[in-house]
Order: C-alpha cells, then sequence, then structure tokens
C-alpha cells in the first residue's frame, strides 16, 4: 500500500511508476487522463475507482470495471465491440490535433 | 531469493540434447538444476546417478536433474519445496529444455503471472540452437523457427561439421540480421561454464554489460529478412514514462503477435539513469535501472524485429503517443 495516498496495491505491471517521487494517485490520475485522450475518438471514457480499479463507460451506457491496465484495454475492447489499435489512423489523426 | 530460469530451445533435431549431454558430463553444472522433458533422451543412464525423488535423479557433479512430465508450473514449485526442505542441494539457477515446437513466450507469461512462481524464479537468458544443416527449410516451413530466433539473447549454431563452411557463414550473417542484439556462437564452442550460457542477463550482477552486448546504438544491417523486419525508434527528448507504458502495453495487447522482440534503452523524463526495457511477443519484462548510459550517448532507442507490420504507422504512433500524451495530461 502506497503510505501517502493509502492506495492498495493494484497486480504488479511493468508499466507502474518508476521511482517512489510523485505520489501514485497524481500518477494513476495523469495516465487516466492520457488514456481518455485515446479513446475519446471512439466515445470511450475511463476513471478511477477508489485509486484501485477503471471504470470504463461507452457511449451506451455500458460499463465494466478493470483492475490494472492489462484488464482496463479489455474491458474497453469488449465494450466497442473490437480490438484497439494504437496504430489506428483514427486514434493517431486525434492525437496529433491536440495542441 | 528469485532464481534465474535459462531456457534452452531450438527446432526438433537441432542439438539441443547432443548439447545438454556434453554439458552434463562437466563439474561446472554443479550449482544447477536441469528440468528435461525425458530423461531417456539425454542418456544419463551411463553416469552415476542417485534418485533422490521420483522423478528426480542427482548427478556426480551434483546437478540436480529432473523430468517435467507435463506441466512446467508443478515441476519448477516441486523443485523449489524440495530445494527449501535440504532434499536437493541448493542450486542457484534451473535450466529448461524446451520441446521443439515451443514458443518461448508463453514460459514468460507463465513465470510473470503465476503468483507463486512469481519471486521464486524469473527468465533469466533465452539460448536458442539453430541446426546449420536444416536452417533454410525450418525457416521456410515453420513459423516457430522465427520466434526461436528472434527471441533469443544467445544464438549457438549446431551441426556445424555437416554443413559447409560458405553456408554457415551464410547463416551467420542472417541471424545477425534477424537478431542483432543476440551474441552468436558455435554449439561446439561452448563449455559448461561458459557465463554466456549460465549467466543472469539484465537481472545479473552487471546489466551494463548485458546491454552493451545488445549494440542498441550500433548500426543495423539490413531491415528485411523474409518477412521479419528491424525496426528502430529514437527519440532526443526525455520520455514521460507514464505515456510509454500506455503506447507499448496497448501496442503489445494488439500486435503481440506481430511483435516477435523489443529490447530498447529509455531516457525518461522521471529518472536520471537510463531505464532498459525488453520483451518477447505479449510479454514485458520488469525495466531495469542502468548505472550509465552505454558510450556516452543518451537518447531513447528502441529497436523492434516485427514481422508483417507497416513500420511506418508504428512510427507515427509512437511519436503521436510520446509527443502528446505526456504534455496533454
Amino acid at each position: 500500500m502506497c503510505g501517502l495516498c493509502g492506495l492498495l496495491g493494484e497486480d504488479l505491471h511493468w508499466s507502474d511508476p518508476l521511482g517512489d517521487t510523485l505520489p501514485r494517485r497524481r500518477e494513476r490520475l495523469r495516465r487516466i487522463a492520457a488514456i481518455n485522450q485515446v479513446l475519446a475518438p471512439f466515445r470511450l471514457k475511463v476513471s478511477d475507482v477508489q485509486g484501485s480499479a477503471y471504470l470504463v463507460q461507452g457511449a451506451t451506457g455500458r460499463q465494466e470495471l478493470a483492475s490494472g491496465l492489462e484488464q482496463l484495454w479489455q474491458q474497453a475492447e469488449a465494450i466497442l465491440g473490437r480490438p484497439l489499435d494504437p496504430l489506428d489512423p483514427r486514434i493517431l489523426d486525434h492525437l496529433e490535433a491536440l495542441p | 531469493m528469485s532464481l534465474p530460469i535459462n531456457v534452452i530451445t531450438g527446432f526438433l533435431g537441432s542439438g539441443k540434447t547432443t548439447l545438454l549431454k556434453r554439458l552434463l558430463a562437466d563439474e561446472e553444472l554443479g550449482d544447477t538444476a536441469l528440468l528435461i522433458n525425458e530423461f531417456g533422451e539425454v542418456g544419463i543412464d551411463n553416469l552415476l546417478v542417485e534418485e533422490i525423488a521420483p522423478g528426480t535423479v542427482l548427478l556426480p557433479s551434483g546437478c540436480v536433474c529432473c523430468s517435467i512430465r507435463g506441466d512446467l508450473r508443478q515441476a519448477l514449485l516441486g523443485l523449489h519445496g524440495k530445494r527449501s526442505r535440504g532434499e536437493i542441494p541448493a542450486f542457484r539457477r534451473v535450466l529448461l529444455e524446451t520441446t521443439g515446437l515451443a514458443d518461448p513466450a508463453p514460459i514468460l507469461a507463465t513465470l510473470q503471472r503465476d503468483v507463486q512462481l512469481r519471486g521464486r524464479f524469473h527468465l533469466g537468458l533465452l539460448v536458442t540452437v539453430v541446426d546449420a544443416q536444416h536452417a533454410a527449410l525450418q525457416e521456410r516451413l515453420h513459423p516457430e523457427w522465427l520466434a526461436q530466433v528472434t527471441a533469443a539473447d544467445r544464438l549457438l549454431v549446431s551441426k556445424t561439421d555437416l554443413a559447409a563452411v560458405d553456408e554457415i557463414a551464410r547463416l551467420k550473417q542472417q541471424l545477425q540480421g534477424l537478431n542483432p542484439a543476440a551474441s552468436l556462437a558455435l554449439c561446439g564452442e561452448v563449455s559448461s561454464g561458459d557465463a554466456l550460457l549460465l549467466g543472469d542477463g539484465l537481472k545479473g550482477a552487471d546489466p551494463d554489460a548485458e546491454v552493451a552486448r545488445w549494440q542498441l546504438f550500433g548500426p543495423l544491417p539490413a531491415a528485411r529478412h523474409g518477412r521479419a523486419e528491424v525496426c528502430c525508434l529514437e527519440f532526443d527528448d526525455a520520455l514521460d514514462w507514464m505515456a510509454f507504458g500506455v503506447w507499448l502495453s496497448m501496442l503489445l495487447r494488439c500486435h503481440g503477435e506481430r511483435i516477435l522482440r523489443v529490447k530498447g534503452i529509455l531516457d525518461v523524463i522521471e529518472s536520471p539513469q537510463p531505464i532498459v526495457i525488453h520483451g518477447v511477443q505479449h510479454c514485458l519484462h520488469a525495466p531495469v535501472h542502468l548505472n550509465a548510459w552505454p558510450g556516452g550517448r543518451r537518447c531513447s532507442r528502441l529497436v523492434f524485429i516485427v514481422r508483417d507490420m507497416d513500420t511506418r504507422t508504428l512510427r507515427r504512433s509512437f511519436d503521436a503517443f510520446l509527443s502528446r500524451l505526456g504534455s496533454a495530461a
């Protein structure tokens, strides 16, 4: 558990924050903001649940809980009904149009 | 303490067993546990062996030899249990021989995802034995051949006595082109105490030396070999680790089967030291901190070996995620 934020640990993942300089909760919210940018073209939205899970919501109101980054992608794909591809031109066009 | 598992893989009949037979007869493997599929294949009957548990024998050198009999997870946990109870000598590493058609990525996945194995074992080096006589045919007929060659940390060419000299030279050149980061040697040249075979790779005492061996900043060989392509991505500014994690986790999930190997050194905002990552297909090892930049050059460089993938879009995606996400968040 992170003593500073009171976060219970998720399963270990290679993409976890490298150092302990930033509070884990702040890093987590930064990551969620970035993921929301990637998912915006598909009208999917991710939010934090108590610092220990993610809530993925689709445009139709369907929502799923996910623990960890791997499961987040899996649930987002389940709601979307097809794979999420970082090489998809829709994602790349959207990101490149950001200021 | 987590113990390294060094995996010896290679095609059916490529010479894995012959190599193991030779290594087993030596004293240098005394602190090693060897996991093999069948005792019969290695022919240890002629050695003075002592059976210490069903399916587990102790060789005169002190090496513990154990047959897998189906489930790798059970075999590893059983071995670790016997070691903890003092029933077998406290080995310091495991050598695992895979079956000929095995794809190496699932072994890494098993070690990372299993709660009981994680913390007890980690993947050390992946050694691939390549049959010099049949390499061309195997490459053409079996996609596993490419997966095994590109995943390797060490490449050993076997049966060099059965192939012509120019054929061996051509094969060595092809292997270096496919997997520039792996060290290449002839099977006959390695001895059982060879650090190149028994070392612990990035998790060892000297990760800097291991990364220097990868030659990440060296010139890349011709980019395309059949269906496989080597693609190098560079980023001059320091990276946002969070944005990198979002990009690579998404990429590996969607295209893991086409990404045969990824290795890289990263300059990240969060760390003054270089961060090294490497992975095989869907699985990535935990990142490692290095002490210094190899060659003194500070920049991020990733080398992908991909198959059937548009590398121009890969480059565009990398730039878009890294340059927009870090600052946007």
